[in-house]
């Protein structure tokens, strides 16, 4: 699903983000992306939704090399890619409910199948009796939940997740964690950085460690 | 690498109902958007208002030159209509032998009609229009010829110069003055103020360009997170860009309709003195008005300025937007 040919990044010239990374990620696997901040973590998702191009190196996502997608490409190869942020990035000035719409929206969904989805969506993620409220009254957790039903709403064969549970306390933490279990389970591909070691060691899958650019450690699911 | 079908492995006949369906998303976004940018308008009502009300300064004054331009030009061509030739005749000539030579104009083919004015009229007439009875009362004898007014059938300055010169070669004419001059100065003056309306208006246009691109910079930048976001999730430049555009269109459109008021305003309160002016100079003169067409060109420009306004402005913008 994901693979990475010997990718660098520099950003200025001098400062080396990532250095000769080379691993792949097969369909439908659940992959923990580790590492100090700084080491790398967000600069490699990044690449993934092709919001940085590698200096060094390739990227190839379901068997197309992103560097040659054209700029007109990109929304489309976007709307595969479903990405829960740490600071979730709802939009404050509309509900629960357009929030995960958004999605489906920009590819212009029929209003009616937009609403089925948003509520399945709403309904996995235990937020369905929320739809009408507005992101800010809602707690951290539930944002975040928010957040999630957004980047699953429209069934992205790839779930990309920085720092999810970066704000949540470890309770939280774990039931997010659970959901995006609960995707891969489905067939989702997942990725997801975060530097909680004590809750992704529970967790038992697949872990990538950065330290300094560098992929120091590739530990296969136990 | 959805794990739904793409439209390669579907039929035809399901891509051109594919076709359809996002067409009428399109139609739909179009609608959503056009309906939230004005909604977002009526918001911030004051705002927005000072927004179209600038625009509207801006066009009324081009629009308003231009108007009064047009109905200078209908009174332009009236007066053309009214050009005459004045033969002015030999001082020797005597009043009987003038009726002669005005009758001999008169039946010329290319003249429509005359008029004597006798050499006492001429006085009269002279008198009263500059008020100076006494002192031209005091001379001798009268120092003014008898003249023939008279009407040419055809109007165009080349036709009127040639009955110029067949006139001048009558016996008992000394002089045929071509009242064409005053004319040709009002449609030279009426030309030099369609160029400065045309300038006005590119000027002023630019004006409501800038105007509506600095709202629009300023609302990109209060929606700069909600485009970061969108644009993550894979929305295309054009989608990113509509909501702006109708926003931009909106402005314009209320701008122009402000504009329209302000110049039906203006009309109404010079309408007075202005017929009040034309009726001492003997002219019929009403305030000109904007018809339907007019209206309509006024209202779809500001519109069309405004569009280009926001288009402009969130082209600029949107490059520098890119997700953190």
């Amino acid at each position: 699903m994901i693979v990475f040919e010997h990718v660098g990044k520099r950003y200025g010239g001098r400062f080396e983000a990532l250095a000769n990374l080379d691993f792949r990620v097969r369909r439908g696997e659940m992959v923990f992306l580790t590492g100090h901040s700084g080491a790398g973590k967000s600069s490699l998702l990044r690449l993934i939704m092709r919001l940085e191009r590698p200096s060094r190196g390739r990227v190839l996502v379901a068997g197309h090399d992103i560097e040659r997608l054209h700029a007109s490409q990109l929304p489309f190869y976007r709307r595969q890619i479903g990405v829960v942020f740490q600071d979730h990035q709802l939009l404050f000035d509309r509900s629960v409910f357009a929030n995960v719409a958004l999605p489906l929206e920009i590819q212009g969904m029929e209003p009616r199948e937009i609403a089925r989805r948003v509520r399945a969506a709403l309904d996995k993620v235990g937020l369905l009796y929320r739809e009408k409220a507005l992101p800010i009254e809602l707690s951290g957790g539930e944002q975040q939940r928010v957040g999630i039903a957004r980047a699953v709403v429209n069934k992205p064969a790839l779930l990309l997740a920085d720092e999810p549970t970066g704000n949540l306390d470890p309770q939280l933490s774990a039931d997010i964690m659970a959901l995006f279990e609960d995707f891969n389970r489905i067939g989702t591909t997942v990725m997801i950085a975060s530097h909680d070691l004590a809750l992704i060691a529970r967790l038992r899958h697949r872990i990538l460690r950065l330290r300094e650019g560098r992929l120091v450690a590739d530990e296969e699911a136990a | 690498m959805s794990r739904d079908d793409t439209p390669a492995r579907r039929g035809a006949r399901s891509q051109r109902t594919q076709a359809s369906s996002r067409l009428r998303a399109w139609g739909r976004h179009h609608r959503a958007m056009g309906l939230d940018s004005a909604r977002r308008l009526v918001r911030q009502p004051l705002g927005s208002l000072l927004t179209m009300l600038a625009i509207a300064i801006a066009l009324v004054l081009p629009a308003g030159l231009w108007l009064m331009l047009d109905s200078a030009r209908l009174l332009d061509a009236e007066l053309a209509e009214s050009a005459t030739l004045t033969a002015y005749l030999e001082p020797r000539v005597g009043e009987g032998e003038a009726m002669r030579i005005a009758e001999a104009l008169g039946a010329h083919d290319d003249v429509a009609a005359v008029r004597l004015i006798t050499a006492a009229e001429g006085m009269a007439e002279f008198q009263q229009a500059l008020g100076l009875g006494d002192a031209l009362g005091r001379l001798e004898s009268n120092p003014l010829p008898a003249s023939v007014v008279v009407m040419p059938r055809q109007e165009a300055p080349a036709a009127m110069q040639a009955l110029v010169d067949e006139l001048e070669a009558v016996t008992g004419v000394e002089e045929v003055r071509l009242d064409l001059a005053w004319v040709e100065r009002l449609a030279q003056l009426a030309e030099l103020g369609r160029r400065v309306a045309l300038a006005l208006a590119l000027l002023f246009g630019l004006g409501v360009l800038l105007i509506v691109g600095n709202t629009i910079r300023l609302a990109v930048e209060s929606r700069r997170q909600e485009i970061e976001v969108v644009t993550l999730i894979g929305a295309t430049h054009a989608f990113v860009r509509r909501p702006f555009l109708y926003s931009g269109a909106w402005y314009g459109l209320g701008g122009g309709l402000l504009a329209l008021g302000l110049l039906n305003l203006g009309g109404h309160w010079l309408a007075t003195p202005v017929s009040a002016l034309a009726v001492s100079y003997g002219a019929h003169f009403a305030m000109p008005r904007l018809d339907v067409a007019g209206s309509a060109t006024l209202l779809l420009c500001s519109t069309l300025l405004g569009w280009l306004g926001a288009w402009i402005a969130v082209g600029r913008h949107l490059a520098s937007i890119r997700p953190r």
